[in-house]
């Protein structure tokens, strides 16, 4: 059990994938600039990273390793990923247009989000079984979500601060990014890997 | 009757220097009426009056010249007898443009009051006394105008236990409700007890600040021998205690809810001003056609507190203190604290106005506000324990969300924060900004639910 | 050799196979129906999401157009053209919109209109407004602390060194945010094709608006009297225009005090 714990903990705290591994950079930038769109962003990643890492973890054991083409991981996944999220899109429009309305429009951004590449590709890598895959899949997720919602505090508290003008916009957002990232730094004996 | 030091501590206020030592000491002056006087047809919270005379009609001192339009309103009356010179447009003390009737005083203060003396108003129904109160156009004296006969009133099902009277005067300079309880105690004690009766004979707590001694001894006298549950409580001596919520808070230990009234905690306060008026009213039948206003100042040659009447203009009254020592720097009507910086002399006083302060130009200083520096003195300042530094930043990034959910509709605008604010920031005027744009959203949000409740 | 080009080809192309193939199905099954004219038309508009037009942006419009049958007309940034192509799209007549443009009137900056006092507040028309008019004498007057220039979404509003607030015509995209922003209600949206402006909205009488000012309108009433007939009248101490009607550029050597302006004619750049 504290196997499992440490593991989820460490894809959040220590591992984190935005601010440690430098996945998924371009939603945490773009769509946090609202904590209410971050939470949006942060729920529709967990779900499918979630299971995007089961779906990917089955094709590696199932079909690429016994044909011998593991090599092909890369192009398999992002092929698998992107029809699986757009699968979901659509399943959720037809079956709980509310939770698609929420969601919706953040799932075609997932599609191509390195974030849920990165976890496939790590849970191969990292030899993990089924169950801790799909787990380090929802740490990892919960992580970049924890990441995107401070992040988006911070850039609302800082929309209402006054910069010199060189460092408004992206630049600050990219200073402020880099901060966030260090302190997570301080995370890093929390769990020996 | 006795007399208790404020039960409960305020969580936030200053301590000022109060300036009253010019003008404490000073006994009432009775200021003649002046040869013209503009009564302004907005001295009170809500819509303006509707003047009810035209241009030529011979009016007599009290009698009513203008009515209330809709529900919070209040009227008018002639603060001298003559004749109505013109109907004209202008900007009241409050800055904003008000419409104004002209009188020509004819110097007979011939009485045209229409009110019904009721002597014997301890006999009669409480209820019934309430119309002769709104006829009189008794609104809130402290400075608010909140019309008096809607305050005692009481939405159904609010019942009001505690009559709070409210002789705090927190503003610095300002001395003419402390002037007035010292003077006209008995007055005032009648008022209260008039007051009591129409609400039914909840408690009484007169509060006043423990720096007005005198005040106190006066008001003990006069109620030495009160019937019933009557207390005056003295005060610490901070700012801004005499401000209705922080008032409530003080001596009743009760908080208002966000967005709620006094009749939400079994509250009312009535300031000592307005608790004379209503004595004048009920048993004299004199609406409210003069009030006690203190000029004062550095620049003021013979600082007084003045009865002048409703419609003097400020030029007058400083004409009658002996006029200006100096250039004028800032003329300000009411305190320092809260009053509003006047454009010009020649501007009719109201029924809130209670003190005229004029300021020497060396003391004017003109500044450019930096940006937030985050250093929260205006939140440890602020009595309403709200986060100014926040909610004027989100006012000047345009985060009207944020602005609204940081509960700005709840700030009093004591001015606290642009008091102890080290960068100079307009903060009271940006709350203000705040607090006109989240409810210009929220009307806009009604009208247009409106407008489809229509369509659909 | 076969096998190591084969089976990856093979492994691709099934995989790539039966996720379209699944999709497919899944299309089909749990579509939901959207009519594919609503994407013609947000394609048909200019994507500015500006809001002029009285929905939430773009998108929202051309469903409103498609779904509800809202007028095509109703973006002010489309051309003409551009309201007559969702027209022809959806089979319906466009009634032609004419091209408005915002129109400040005020022409009293600094130099012409005066100040009462120093004003030292936030430089914001709304709270200056609140605050006896911020110096302002005249109290219908432009500001000058350019709240329209701020919500302008195309930067064609400059308030300049006199204070006072300037409508470029030609960048002027109608979308109508500047009118709701200026709290004196000096703003409105005029047909682009009219030239002749009354630009005061000053309704004191005459000895009051020349005290606070150089070009107020003084309620003379010549022009009205020039232009019998045509589209101008008095409401109270103020002449104005009516612009559905035709105004002759002559009156603007009638009026004593400067008030009546011509701006260029013709079509805008």
């Amino acid at each position: 059990m504290a196997k499992y714990l440490l593991l989820v903990l460490g894809a959040v705290l220590v591992n984190n994938f935005v601010l440690s591994r430098f996945l998924g950079i371009c939603p945490f930038l773009g769509v946090s600039k609202q904590l209410s769109t971050a939470l949006g962003m942060s729920g529709a990643v967990i779900f499918v990273m979630t299971l995007g890492s089961g779906v990917t973890w089955g094709i590696q054991h199932a079909i690429l390793d016994p044909l011998g083409v593991g090599y092909l991981q890369t192009l398999v996944f992002i092929l698998i990923i992107a029809a699986f999220v757009q699968f979901v899109e659509l399943v959720l429009k037809k079956s709980a247009p509310t939770l698609h309305k929420a969601l919706g429009i953040f799932l075609p951004l997932i599609t191509t989000n390195c974030a849920v590449l990165g976890v496939a590709v790590l849970n191969i890598q990292l030899k993990l079984n089924l169950l801790e895959s799909m787990l380090f899949g929802f740490g990892g997720a919960a992580g970049f979500g924890l990441a995107l919602v401070i992040f988006a505090g911070i850039r609302e508290k800082l929309d209402r601060a006054n910069p010199p003008r060189p460092f408004q916009g992206t630049a600050l957002a990219l200073v402020t990014a880099g901060l966030l990232s260090l302190a997570f730094m301080g995370f890093a004996n929390l769990v020996k890997s | 009757m006795k007399t208790i030091k404020a039960p409960f501590k305020l969580p936030n206020t200053l301590h000022l220097h109060y300036h009253k030592e010019a003008t404490a000491a000073l006994a009432l002056e009775v200021m003649p009426a002046p040869a013209v006087v503009q009564i302004p047809m907005s001295q009170h919270l809500g819509a303006p009056s509707r003047p009810i005379v035209a241009r030529g009609d011979s009016v007599g001192l009290g009698q009513p010249i203008a009515e209330p339009v809709g529900a919070v309103s209040a009227w008018a009356h002639a603060s001298v007898s003559g004749v109505v010179k013109s109907i004209g447009e202008g900007l009241s003390t409050s800055g904003r443009p008000t419409t104004f009737i002209e009188l020509e005083n004819d110097g007979l203060d011939r009485p045209g009051s229409t009110l019904q003396p009721r002597p014997d108003w301890a006999s009669a129904d409480g209820k019934s006394l309430i119309p002769l109160i709104a006829a009189a156009g008794i609104v809130g004296m402290g400075g608010a105008g909140f019309p008096t006969h809607i305050k005692i009133s009481p939405p159904a099902g609010r019942i009001i236990d505690t009559l709070i009277v409210n002789g705090a005067e927190c503003e610095p300079f300002l001395t003419a409700d402390q002037r007035l309880m010292m003077e006209k105690a008995d007055l005032i004690w009648n008022g209260i007890q008039i007051l009591r009766h129409i609400l039914g004979g909840p408690r009484i707590r007169v509060a006043i600040e423990d720096d007005k001694p005198e005040a106190i001894r006066a008001m003990e006298k006069a109620m030495a021998r009160a019937d019933g549950d009557v207390e005056i409580v003295s005060l610490p001596a901070a700012y801004p205690m005499g401000a209705e919520k922080q008032l409530i808070l003080s001596v009743l230990g009760r908080e208002i809810p966000s967005g709620g009234l006094p009749a939400d905690v079994g509250a009312l306060v009535e300031n000592v001003a307005t608790c004379a008026a209503v004595y004048e009213a009920i048993v004299l039948g004199q609406p409210v056609t003069q009030r006690v206003v203190t000029v004062t100042g550095p620049l003021i040659r013979r600082p007084a507190n003045i009865l002048a009447r409703i419609g003097t203009t400020l030029a007058d009254l400083i004409a009658f203190c002996g006029g200006l020592t100096g250039q004028s720097g800032k003329l300000i009507c009411g305190g320092p604290m809260m009053g509003v910086a006047q454009i010009g002399a020649d501007v009719p006083m109201g029924k809130t106005t209670s003190g005229l302060l004029a300021l020497p130009r060396e003391s004017v200083r003109l500044f450019d506000s930096m940006p937030c520096i985050s250093c929260n003195r205006c939140v440890r300042a602020c009595p309403m324990s709200l986060l100014p530094c926040t909610i004027t930043s989100a006012v000047e990034a345009d985060q009207l969300e944020t602005v609204e959910a940081l509960h700005t509709l709840d700030c009093i605008e004591c001015g606290c924060c642009s008091y102890v604010c080290p960068s100079r920031r307009p903060m009271v005027q940006l709350m203000r900004q705040g607090k006109a744009r989240v409810q210009l959203a929220r009307r806009q949000k009604q009208e247009q639910e409106k407008a489809k409740g229509k369509q659909g | 050799m076969l096998n190591t080009l084969l089976v990856p080809v093979l492994v691709i192309g099934l995989a790539g196979f039966l996720c379209g193939l699944l999709l497919a199905i899944a299309a089909r099954f749990l579509h939901v129906f959207e009519d594919p004219r609503i994407e013609k038309v947000t394609s048909l508009l200019p994507g500015a999401n500006c809001g002029g037009c009285g929905y939430a942006g773009c998108a929202d419009y051309a469903r409103a157009i498609v779904e509800k049958g809202a007028p095509p007309n109703l973006c002010r940034p489309c051309s003409a053209a551009g309201a007559r192509d969702i027209a022809a799209l959806l089979g319906v007549e466009a009634k032609a919109a004419e091209k408005m443009v915002a129109l400040v009137l005020c022409n009293g900056g600094d130099v012409r209109s005066r100040r009462s006092f120093l004003y030292n507040g936030l430089a914001e028309c709304v709270s200056a407004d609140m605050l006896s008019g911020g110096g302002k004498t005249c109290r219908y007057g432009c500001l000058g602390y350019g709240n329209c220039a701020r919500v302008c979404p195309v930067g064609a509003i400059q308030t300049g060194a006199h204070n006072l607030a300037v409508v470029d015509p030609g960048r002027c995209i109608s979308c109508g945010l500047c009118v709701k922003a200026c709290p004196r209600n000096l703003i409105r949206l005029v047909p682009a094709s009219h030239s002749v402006h009354i630009l005061c909205r000053n309704r004191d009488r005459g000895v009051m608006t020349r005290k606070a000012c150089d070009v107020g309108c003084i309620a003379c009433q010549k022009c009205v009297k020039a232009a019998t007939g045509q589209g101008l009248h008095m409401e109270g101490n103020l002449a104005v225009v009516d612009y559905t009607l035709p105004l002759s550029p002559e009156l603007v050597g009638v009026c004593p005090q400067k008030t009546i302006h011509q701006r260029p004619a013709g079509p805008l750049p």
